[in-house]
């Protein structure tokens, strides 16, 4: 049929001649709606809304339940199933029927599960709306009137009156109510009042900074905590279900392998973190890790740690023992540990059988024959059974050279990749398997083999591998085993950031930054170092949600979320990066006196520590200035200023200089106690018989948002380092830091948020700042 | 792709590495110059790495391409012991090319160390000491790892762990022991993979004109289960009964015959006890000397062939072999019937050959002969003073006709201890005159204690008769009957079933009364202990095995076509018990063999004891049949009912060499 003759057929269902010619462009739709169109058949009048109900089912019917449509048409066009909802049912029904391959339909549980016949009448509808009204909601309404959203009550109704009419229903509701509270008043048409109770944890950070800046509006499908993310937000598919899935391929064994499968796992949600173990974790795998720990864990399930293990090339031990430290730190028990080279022998033979089944075959195409787009196809693709399991054997044994043959599955992926590689010959010992093997299984051979070898429900990965899905599938029905689910999310990616392992080795082997937990990178263990606590960075991702949109974010944001954290969990303390000495001349105590200050000030029954008050204190040099301009609330030689905690205020009686260079070196100030003195205009902080620390102060590495796009950045990633990165001081502080210990962190007040970095050692205290008190909105 | 093919490659890798390792050292040596020599070395490094991987990987796949014929699969039915044997040879083999003749030493791990795994090889500890004696220092240890780093994968062994002072431990792998077990279901318990020979078991042996007594009995059962277990091995077996059926009493026989029944040309004659006519006759034989000149010529005229007098020697052997069949019968027993008789003529060949030889040396008017040159010991008499034959001579005879004749390579006599000393001097013998040739032949005196009674002295009767044999059976299944109907088994069983259970009882009690001691010491026979439901006892056995066939029958479900079974069911081993039995079924075949190489059967009955108790360990701790409060089946675990099902196989099959009768209800 042409498009135009399509358009008016489309038109004759209802539609606009516009939403007909959208609807053209979906394919699948339009295939759905040809199928029912020739169900009907020509000539057939269509009752009132039957054929928006046959565009409503063409748009929502899966693939997997197909060959159901024309039993559907059927009952609409009848009008067995006259609304949406009845339609939904039924799609709903047909779909739980799917589990079996041609699975037949019982139409009287078709017609009960739809309510076919059933007729809802009106007086029904009232009693109803009066008695839910009068068991539950009365209270309240009187008590919030017209604010109350009666949705609440239409739903309860209609659990009891499936089959009713919601707009009848909505209109009883609101005879009853009218009846109950009379017209409306003034107060009612105003906007409700604002609850005020919005927790302190769920600020928002300033929106210029929250904004993802390259794509879609993600924070809305994000949520404050993963658990309540992955409670309320995201919505796959209960085990055993899968056959429920878009794209799920149900073959004459889904519904004994699902059984077999439901038995194993007694029901239970398995996921499994799978990272390779060739690099460490960056901020994009936290996402993963929370995604897939923190759904298992939202549903009383469990949740592997797999190392991919596959490539003996790039592992090293050191990868294995990191990766699984910062599972730990961020909160996360893997439920075991398991190693894709512990199948190695299970996937040589399901590979023998795949020849066997002539669904594989050893292919000699060298690799750089199979790069670019269209690469030729193998000659190799028809050759016997007999001769590729020799092949594949004489792989094994180490009789064929490296790159010299390879196994191909036989298979066309969506994306037109033609028979991916599932084995290649590698001469390199593997950490695990020691001597034992010369030929490695690919990523997309193992990894499905593995997640149905482990029964997992919730195959989780990012977007990239959807393309993969479908040799997913095939692989696993392939071999007649269990065949799991995957889902994508998108990608998160950091701006100013970079994740590649192979150019964070660069920066370090440039001497740009030390390590790979530099605190200026965004690996995990950079993070830690630099004083992140992991509940902020799974804030975070809880923030950023499980859509399918890629993120890219800038950091700001995940400083937000930090100082959402460590605003409620980093004691105080009194700091100053840049010393300058103060004398009070008038020091109101005999000796040093100890001052009890609260760790938090807001809540002072959370603890306390003693500072000392002496004589000579030290203030921030940024404090005091010699010429002040408008506005200028702190100490300057004509303004006095507070001294925080300390009770003093302080002005200037005398500046002593630095003969050679005119710096100001002291000041003698005198001091009047804070109830007789003028109330100053700000305080400051301040320490005496300080210890001296090594602040480090850390800044973005990179200059540009995409330091690895050549357009951006065209000298490359090297050239675009900012020079102040890191600076570091000679800060002073109070006694009572003497003893923090690595990662302890703290509000250096007016500062920022610090964290005691591992460097620190017992006459030598270094920290880290993690993040400023507020976002430095100066610095873009 | 050949051996030798691969071998060349291994050489020229082999050349390819020592190259490359040079050049690291080269480049080692130069080391400081430019960061271009850095990148090669880097890039001659990984070659390196490359190259010995390849190495250890084509290492892997000669040794097990040179097993089997390139096959990494175990032999089929093989034994675990003989299989580990050829893992470990090869290891040595590969790791310490000038010992690759070391006899491989393996010994299975008692259940109890289960940490040492199931067997170990030992050989790390004497090679060690060789090692030394050439003044190479090598820990066991260090040997060890060696040898295990050697080993071929094979898909029998889940791991290999060095331990202690140089011992290398095996642990069996439990796909592999699943695997087996799947293949004992489908096809049956099969024979471990051993050389075949055509072997002669000479067993039994009793004399015309006597009763079999106890001593013939254990003959009798010990040769007949040596005959069903090699047959079981796939050998030729040739069962021969050496009867005494030659010799001067039949002189006075047949003289007492012609006189007792003159027409036994015409009639047969109505002997009903032999042994009376024996003794009646030897009377006369000692009091009658016209009699005593008649008998002696009726020798002669037998061995000449003269027709009546073989007619009558026919006669008189035909009631022994009615009486001796009967026991035979009862016994389960099968021979075949060849007596000194048979020999006749080969005696007087064989004495040709041995004159020719110049081995007769005349003494006393006796020809002798000597074991061997030193002429020590005693010597045979190979024809008497009077021209007659003698024992000597008979079986030198037939240890030629054995050897030549019936071309066996391997005999054995299974004959009391008394005899030890003339088999060895007629081996010996036999080996002087070069009718055998250890090299290629196999001679084994099967010898065994004599029977006691209960008070430690000569089995007899209380008149002090020795026992027939047909009345000790008799008793047997008096006492079995009792046994039975003590335990009210009378009430439950059919008629027909009582009698079955009464005979699988009786004869199997005597059997393995008999079998389950070192047959070398005498033995105390009680018809008490053999029935006594508890211990290593034929009853304890065949209670425990009626009881693990019940299993499968009372599940409900059906397992008489097991193929199909196990076309839906893998044999789960997860359980602690369920994999001791499965590796105590397996040690079958190790038993097997080491039984055929001793020739002690006691190994065999040990090993159904041990499944036994074992079976009931795994049946205490696993539920095969779940059952609800109401005795209803709610679950039945098929994996543990087939693990029932390989147990009774592979009782079955033992039992059928021990020649135990088991029975469906007992």
């Amino acid at each position: 049929m042409a498009g135009e003759d399509l358009i008016a057929r489309f038109q004759e269902l209802g539609m606009s001649e516009q939403k007909a010619k959208e609807t053209l462009k979906n394919a699948n739709v339009t295939k759905n709606l040809q199928l029912a169109l020739a169900e009907v058949g020509a000539g057939t009048a269509l009752g009132d809304g039957t054929g928006m109900l046959i565009y409503h089912l063409a748009s929502k019917l899966k693939p997997q339940t197909a060959e159901h449509l024309p039993l559907l048409v059927r009952y609409i066009v009848e009008r067995k199933l006259d609304n949406t909802q009845r339609v939904d049912a039924a799609l709903e029904y047909v779909l739980k029927c799917g589990q079996k391959l041609k699975a037949s339909i019982d139409l009287q549980e078709l017609d009960k599960e739809c309510g076919v016949g059933v007729v809802v009448t009106s007086e029904e509808i009232e009693r109803a709306v009066q008695s839910k009204i009068k068991a539950s909601y009365k209270e309240i309404l009187l008590q919030q009137r017209y604010h109350f959203n009666s949705f609440k009550i239409l739903q309860d109704v209609r659990s009891e009156l499936k089959w009713a009419d919601a707009k009848s229903v909505k209109a009883a509701i609101d005879v009853e109510i009218f009846d109950l509270l009379g017209p409306k008043t003034e107060a009612d048409l105003k906007p409700p009042p604002k609850q005020n109770e919005k927790p302190k944890a769920q600020a928002k950070p300033k929106p210029e900074a929250a904004q993802p800046s390259a794509t879609v509006e993600a924070t809305s499908d994000g949520a404050t905590t993963i658990a309540e993310l992955m409670k309320t937000k995201v919505h796959f598919h209960a085990p055993g279900e899968n056959f429920k899935t878009d794209g799920y391929v149900v073959t004459e064994h889904t519904e004994k392998l699902l059984k077999e499968h439901l038995k194993r796992t007694g029901g239970q949600v398995h996921t499994r973190f799978p990272p390779e173990p060739n690099g460490i974790l960056h901020i994009g795998h936290a996402k993963a890790i929370n995604i897939n720990f923190g759904y298992a864990a939202a549903h009383d399930g469990v949740c592997y740690l797999r190392y991919d293990d596959t490539n003996p090339e790039k592992e090293e031990e050191k990868f294995f023992v990191a990766i699984r430290e910062m599972v730990e730190w961020l909160g996360y028990k893997p439920y075991k540990i398991t190693y894709s080279s512990d199948n190695f022998q299970q996937l040589y033979e399901w590979a023998v059988l795949l020849i066997k089944k002539g669904l594989a075959y050893v292919c000699h195409q060298k690799a750089e024959e199979l790069k670019g787009f269209n690469p030729p196809p193998s000659p190799w693709r028809e050759r016997p059974i007999a001769e590729s399991l020799q092949l594949f054997e004489d792989m094994k044994r180490g009789k064929i050279d490296e790159g010299a043959a390879t196994l191909r599955l036989n298979l066309t992926l969506e994306e037109g990749k033609v028979d991916p590689v599932a084995y290649r010959i590698k001469f390199i010992p593997h950490h695990r398997t020691g001597t034992a093997w010369c030929i490695y299984p690919t990523y997309d051979y193992t990894h499905c083999l593995c997640d149905s070898l482990e029964d997992i429900t919730h195959s989780l990965c990012t977007k990239e591998f959807q393309s993969r899905r479908s040799s997913y599938y095939w692989l696993c029905n392939a071999l007649g085993i269990y065949c799991p689910v995957q889902w994508e999310y998108g990608r998160l990616n950091m701006n100013y950031a970079l994740v590649s392992k192979r150019k964070i080795a660069k920066l370090i082997t440039e001497q740009i930054v030390h390590d790979w937990d530099d605190p200026r990178l965004f690996t995990l263990t950079a993070l830690r170092r630099r004083g992140f606590p992991p509940e902020a960075i799974n804030n975070f991702c809880a923030q950023m949600g499980v859509t399918g949109a890629q993120i890219a974010v800038d950091p700001a944001m995940l400083e937000a979320a930090v100082r959402d954290v460590l605003n409620i969990t980093a004691p105080r303390r009194l700091v100053v990066l840049e010393p300058l000495k103060v004398t009070i001349k008038n020091f109101p105590h005999k000796s040093p006196v100890q001052l009890d200050v609260p760790d938090f000030p807001q809540n002072p029954q959370q603890g306390s520590h003693k500072i000392t008050l002496d004589k000579v204190v030290y203030i921030e040099r940024g404090d005091f200035k010699l010429e002040p301009e408008k506005g200028y609330r702190r100490l300057a030689p004509k303004q006095s200023v507070g001294l925080r905690h300390a009770g003093l205020v302080i002005s200037v009686d005398e500046i002593v200089t630095d003969p050679a260079t005119g710096d100001v070196v002291e000041l003698i100030c005198s001091s009047q106690s804070a109830e007789q003195a003028e109330k100053p205009k700000a305080f400051v902080q301040w320490v005496s018989q300080p210890i001296p620390l090594e602040v480090r102060l850390y800044d973005q590495l990179f200059k540009h948002k995409n330091p690895e796009d050549p357009n951006e950045v065209p000298g490359g990633f090297l050239s675009d380092i900012s020079d102040q990165s890191m600076t570091v001081v000679r800060a002073f502080a109070d006694q009572s830091l003497r003893q923090a210990k690595v990662y302890d962190k703290f509000q250096f007040e007016r500062i920022g948020f610090f964290s005691v970095d591992p460097d620190t050692t017992k006459d030598r205290i270094v920290f880290n700042r993690t993040v400023g008190l507020k976002e430095d909105a100066g610095k873009k | 792709m050949g051996l030798n093919v691969e071998l060349k490659k291994l050489e020229e890798l082999e050349l390819e590495t020592q190259r490359l390792a040079a050049q690291l050292q080269s480049s080692k040596a130069n080391n400081g110059s430019a960061d271009q020599t850095d990148d090669d070395l880097l890039k001659l490094q990984v070659e390196n790495t490359k190259l010995k991987h390849r190495l250890a990987i084509l290492r892997q796949s000669i040794a097990e391409e040179s097993k089997a014929g390139g096959s990494i699969e175990v032999q089929e039915n093989s034994s675990i012991t003989e299989h580990l044997h050829f893992v470990f040879a090869q290891a040595i083999a590969l790791a310490f090319p000038e010992y690759k003749d070391t006899p491989v030493s393996i010994a299975p791990v008692n259940s109890a160390s289960a940490k040492f795994g199931d067997y170990q090889c030992n050989n790390a500890m004497k090679l060690a000491k060789q090692l030394k004696e050439k003044g190479i220092n090598k820990s066991p240890g260090d040997i060890a790892t060696e040898i295990q780093r050697n080993c071929p994968v094979s898909p029998l062994i889940e791991k290999l762990e060095v331990a202690g002072a140089g011992f290398v431990n095996v642990f069996l792998s439990k796909n592999y022991a699943s695997q087996a077990l799947s293949g004992l279901l489908r096809n049956g318990v099969k024979p471990p993979p051993v050389p075949k020979r055509r072997v002669l078991i000479d067993f039994s042996s009793p004399n015309i004109a006597k009763q079999m007594h106890v001593g013939h009995l254990r003959s009798t059962i010990i040769g007949e289960s040596i005959c069903r277990l090699l047959e079981f091995l796939q050998h030729d077996v040739v069962r021969i009964n050496h009867l005494g059926d030659w010799g001067t009493q039949f002189g006075m026989l047949i003289a007492h015959l012609e006189d007792r029944f003159p027409n036994f040309l015409n009639e047969s004659p109505p002997i009903g006890d032999l042994q009376v006519f024996y003794k009646e006759s030897k009377k006369r034989f000692d009091e009658d000397e016209e009699f005593k000149k008649r008998a002696y010529s009726r020798v002669v005229s037998l061995q000449s062939g003269e027709p009546n007098s073989i007619k009558a020697w026919q006669l008189i052997c035909d009631v022994s072999r009615k009486e001796f069949q009967t026991i035979y019968n009862r016994l389960d027993v099968s021979i075949q019937e060849r007596g000194e008789s048979f020999y006749q003529s080969r005696m007087l060949s064989v004495v040709e050959f041995l004159r020719k030889k110049n081995l007769l040396e005349p003494d006393e008017g006796r020809e002798i002969m000597w074991p061997d040159e030193s002429k020590t010991g005693i010597p045979l008499t190979i024809v008497k003073s009077d021209g007659g034959f003698t024992y000597d001579t008979s079986d030198m005879a037939a240890i030629r006709h054995r050897l030549e004749e019936e071309k066996c390579s391997w005999i054995i006599y299974v004959v009391d201890a008394g005899q030890s000393t003339h088999f060895n001097t007629i081996f010996k013998a036999a080996e002087r005159c070069g009718i055998l040739d250890r090299a290629v032949h196999r001679v084994d005196h099967v010898q065994f204690g004599v029977v006691l009674g209960e008070d430690g002295k000569k089995f007899k009767t209380r008149s002090g008769d020795t026992v027939k044999l047909s009345d000790l059976l008799d008793e047997g299944m008096k006492r079995s009957l009792n046994q039975l109907e003590s335990r009210g088994r009378n009430d439950v069983l059919t008629p027909q079933e009582l009698k079955d259970a009464q005979e699988a009882v009786a004869y199997s009690c005597i059997k393995y009364a008999d079998l389950c001691h070192n047959r070398i010491s005498d033995y105390i026979f009680s018809f008490d202990k053999m029935l006594e439901d508890r211990g290593n006892t034929a009853v304890y056995l065949l209670y425990t095995y009626t009881r693990i066939c019940s299993i499968a029958r009372n599940s409900g479900e059906d397992f008489s076509d097991l193929a199909k079974v196990l076309e839906g069911v893998n044999i789960d081993l997860s359980h602690e018990k369920e994999w001791k039995l499965a590796k105590t079924l397996l040690k079958m075949h190790d038993i097997l063999i080491k039984c055929s190489n001793e020739l002690f059967l006691h190994f065999l009955c040990e090993f159904c004891y041990e499944v036994c108790t074992v079976f009931t360990e795994f049946y205490d701790s696993c539920y095969c049949i779940e059952k609800n409060k109401a005795g209803e089946i709610i679950a039945v675990n098929r994996s543990r009912i087939l693990l029932c099902e390989a147990t009774a196989a592979v009782l079955r099959q033992s039992f059928f060499i021990l020649g135990l009768k088991p029975v469906a209800k007992i």
